[in-house]
């Protein structure tokens, strides 16, 4: 055989993943290549090829169907049709020339034993959507972790220790003595000689001086012991997170479940520079709109900055989530020092992609208030203004104004939670399509501010409902369902359902949109609380609803159309153009399509499951 | 059509006749092999794409640079079965042939002899139909070489997609421009991604998928006989 093939050569060294291999492996793929030629109309395989083969486009355009006539995808020139590979369920496809197609065809066995030595070229052949996903945001996640120095750095290479605590016992005085003396702002408080709670500069000034409280009163009376703790295995990503999302400044370290020190915010601020935290930080000392808004500009910076340090799109959502929520609170905390404080108990709820922890630089706002049963018909106008002060300090930072008007402002969604209570008995008990679909952002909440229980025990209530209402869920489903991935890519356009071409692909209602659907209706289902859509897909896993395999696969498609989210979008924010979820072909590989298409077999599947579940 | 068949089985008694006077050696051993049936369809037919390259169009006055020839089996091109062969000659080659076929005297130095590759060419297209593009070429260089080396050449059945094409214009009473008959110009009309031109072996694989796609023309596509196609 010889060597001089340039033009397949060329041809096959284009195409991914064939331009990982070494041109003599080119050679030897080049050797088993059978060209042929089949007329449009005329069905694949061609006549004297039996055996499975993988087929090359050269020129023309394929297009393929399942047994009952269906389309279900096509190729153009550069793609690879592997239709026939070893995928059982693939095997009723039929495959069919749209114009007179020019093919490589190569024995499958052959090339198989030919690539033998290149386990992930290999892979792209042998393994189902759902296993070539895997690999690819396996690696994409390796990467991530790579290239972030907070990533990079475990937990163990800066936490202070030994634990610096008090016992139970010992007064409020002694606890401030100790940390005056050590320069600590936070003490870890031991009962029996374990871990009870901690008491920071921030209890003492709220709880016991703002109070009046005796400060020879054991320390115990004013310490937090709603505890949040992180194993010393983690990175310092994770304890940031974990502190951006809980809004808290410390965090005691264990080791192999004992204490072994603590860690605080600016601990990790120390670690990098510009980053979440030093905003976080900023938020918390502004003192007027203006200058909240200046530090909203940083904003898309920070998410250019954390994509490019190849930041996952999920820590990326719940970065931007949280300091949407550090602005909420510094409003809040504004309006109170201008209209009083609040009459009685409330919390501020997040709703939609924030309340999900899922959010990007230029979303539109999503609020509501949960005010406390003891609430007055008077005590509105307090809320009222609050709210007003709130959404608009929000849009001045850049968050606009919700178009279907969820938000605080208006009166429908700043009640009681006895009202909230009945709203959802109304939409869960008598449901119906189009108000289910305006109130599924409703179905994603959670508390930023304010007292969390009247969300809590709105949300038992509402889950003990949800879980045994078998017409709601069929309906959140009907509902889900309408949000369809297209079925690939032909040339450099977006395939959709019908045949027809579209140019740009809208990553969020024909990919993540259909997948946060999904992990809700899991959630409401199986009565679980969380809201952001990997947790809720992580907790359904093994129910019911939900089988293990199926949960990583949608984990893996949700992740990679997060990250092709992410980078489509620094491109944007780079370039001075507001972000948008439109994902045009050509801004991507052909190996990413590849991905991209395994995202939708993913989705579909599971949609097509809950199709048979329902319907 | 009558006319083309007798023609056919007078190249299949000549082959029988030459073969009763061929000295022993390459040329004896091609003619033992009988020429597919003129009646069997392309489908069955094995045929070897072939192309010359050469320093002009005279083969009395011009040499033979290089060979590159693919075997097509029921309408498969097999790259495996590919050969590309660069000839060696005493004399220097033009700067124009440098260019054309990029072929360096020092490449020409390293290649085979002229018989060494004319005889493997002969064992290879044994009980094969020639496909070529313009024949005249393939046909007279490949007369000339057996001449010079055997004293004596034989003859091939042959498929010529010039004439092929040519043949459809005609038919079509379609005006055209010789030019519109070159390999390049015709597989572009017909749909085919462009290809590196004057390799040998490049052109003989275009070749064979110009063929390909001519089958557009046939009803019958691969199950046409194969007289249907021969020169």
């Amino acid at each position: 055989m010889s060597t001089e093939m340039a033009d397949i050569h060329d041809f096959v060294k284009a195409i991914e993943p064939f331009n990982q291999l070494a041109d003599e492996v080119i050679g030897q793929v080049i050797s088993h290549i059978s060209i042929c030629y089949v007329r449009a109309g005329e069905a694949l395989p061609p006549p004297g090829i039996e055996q499975p083969h993988v087929y090359f486009l050269r020129k023309g355009a394929l297009a393929y169907y399942n047994g009952e006539g269906e389309l279900l995808g096509k190729f153009g020139e550069g793609d690879i049709c592997t239709v026939f590979c070893n995928n059982i369920d693939e095997r009723h496809l039929k495959v069919i020339p749209e114009e007179d197609t020019l093919l490589c065809a190569i024995d499958y066995q052959q090339l198989q034993q030919v690539i033998k030595d290149y386990p992930y070229v290999l892979a792209f052949f042998m393994d189902s959507a759902a296993q070539r996903l895997q690999h690819k945001v396996a690696s994409i996640n390796e990467e991530a972790i790579m290239s972030s120095t907070l990533m990079n750095t475990s937990i163990g290479d800066f936490y202070h220790a030994p634990a610096v605590t008090i016992d139970e016992q010992q007064s409020i005085q002694q606890a401030a003595k100790k940390m005056t003396e050590l320069g600590f702002s936070c003490l870890m408080v031991l009962a029996e000689g374990q871990l009870a709670g901690i008491v920071t500069d921030k209890d003492l000034r709220r709880r016991c001086i703002a109070e009046g409280v005796d400060f020879a009163r054991p320390v115990s009376e004013i310490m937090t012991t709603d505890l949040q703790l992180i194993d010393i295995n983690h990175s310092a990503y994770d304890a940031l997170t974990q502190m951006t999302s809980q809004h808290i400044h410390h965090l005691p370290v264990t080791k192999n479940g004992q204490l072994a020190g603590m860690i605080t915010v600016t601990d990790l601020m120390n670690q990098e520079g510009l980053n979440a935290v030093n905003m976080t930080s900023t938020i918390g000392k502004a003192s007027s709109v203006s200058e909240l808004a200046k530090i909203a500009l940083l904003l898309p910076r920070l998410q250019i900055r954390m994509a490019k340090l190849g930041t996952t799109a999920d820590h990326v959502g719940k970065t931007i989530s949280a300091i949407t929520g550090s602005f909420t609170m510094r409003l809040i905390a504004m309006a109170k020092q201008e209209f009083g404080p609040a009459p009685v108990p409330f919390a501020w709820l997040a709703a939609g992609s924030q309340a999900r922890q899922e959010q990007f630089a230029h979303s539109d706002q999503d609020n509501a208030l949960i005010i406390s049963d003891d609430m007055q018909p008077e005590d509105d106008v307090w809320f009222a203004q609050l709210a007003t002060f709130v959404c608009d300090g929000l849009a001045a930072c850049g968050f606009i104004y919700c178009p279907g008007n969820v938000m605080a402002t208006n009166a429908e969604w700043r009640q009681p939670a006895r009202v909230w209570g009945q709203y959802f008995d109304k939409w869960i008990t008598q449901p119906e399509p189009l108000a289910l679909m305006h109130s599924s952002v409703f179905f994603d909440l959670n508390t930023v501010c304010g007292d969390a229980s009247l969300l809590t025990n709105v949300r038992a209530n509402m889950l003990a409902k949800t879980k045994t209402n078998t017409l709601f869920i069929a309906h959140l489903s009907g509902n889900a369902l309408k949000l369809r991935p297209p079925l690939g890519f032909f040339r450099d356009f977006v395939l959709i359902a019908n045949g027809k071409h579209k140019k740009t692909l809208d990553l969020k209602h024909n990919g993540i949109a259909p997948i946060v659907d999904l992990a809700r209706i899991y959630a409401l289902s199986e009565g679980i609380t969380a809201v952001n859509t990997i947790e809720r897909l992580r907790l359904a896993a093994g129910t019911p609803s939900l089988s293990t395999p199926a949960a990583a696969n949608l984990i893996d498609a949700y992740e990679f159309l997060g990250m092709l989210r992410v980078e489509h979008q620094v491109q944007q924010l780079q370039a001075n153009v507001e972000a948008d979820n439109y994902l045009a072909p050509k801004e991507i590989s052909r190996l990413e399509r590849e991905h991209l298409k395994d995202a939708f077999k993913v989705i579909k599947s599971m949609q097509s499951n809950r199709q048979t579940t329902y319907s | 059509m009558q006319n083309l068949f007798d023609y056919f089985f007078s190249i299949e008694r000549q082959r029988i006749k030459l073969l009763a006077r061929a000295p022993q050696g390459p040329i004896k051993e091609f003619l033992k092999v009988p020429f597919p049936d003129p009646q069997q369809s392309l489908a069955k037919t094995p045929i070897l794409a072939v192309d010359f390259e050469t320093t002009g169009l005279n083969a009395k006055q011009d040499k033979l640079l290089s060979v590159g020839y693919v075997n097509i089996n029921n309408g498969l091109i097999k790259l495996g079965t590919s050969q590309h062969s660069i000839i060696t000659s005493a004399g220097e080659m033009s700067k124009e042939n440098v260019i054309i076929h990029q072929i360096t005297d020092s490449e020409k130095a390293k290649g085979s002899q002229l018989e060494q590759v004319v005889s493997q060419l002969l064992t290879d297209l044994a009980g094969k139909a020639m496909l070529v593009h313009y024949a005249n070429i393939e046909k007279s260089f490949l007369q000339q070489a057996c001449m010079e080396l055997y004293g004596m050449a034989p003859v091939w059945p042959i498929i010529d997609t010039l004439a092929l094409a040519k043949k459809q214009f005609d038919r079509q009473q379609k005006h055209y421009h010789p030019s519109q008959l070159r390999l390049v110009n015709l597989r572009a009309d017909y749909n085919l991604p462009a290809h590196h031109e004057h390799n040998a072996l490049n052109d003989a694989i275009a070749t064979g998928e110009l063929l390909l796609a001519l089958m557009r023309h046939y009803p019958q596509g691969l199950h046409t006989p194969l007289q249907q196609f021969l020169v």
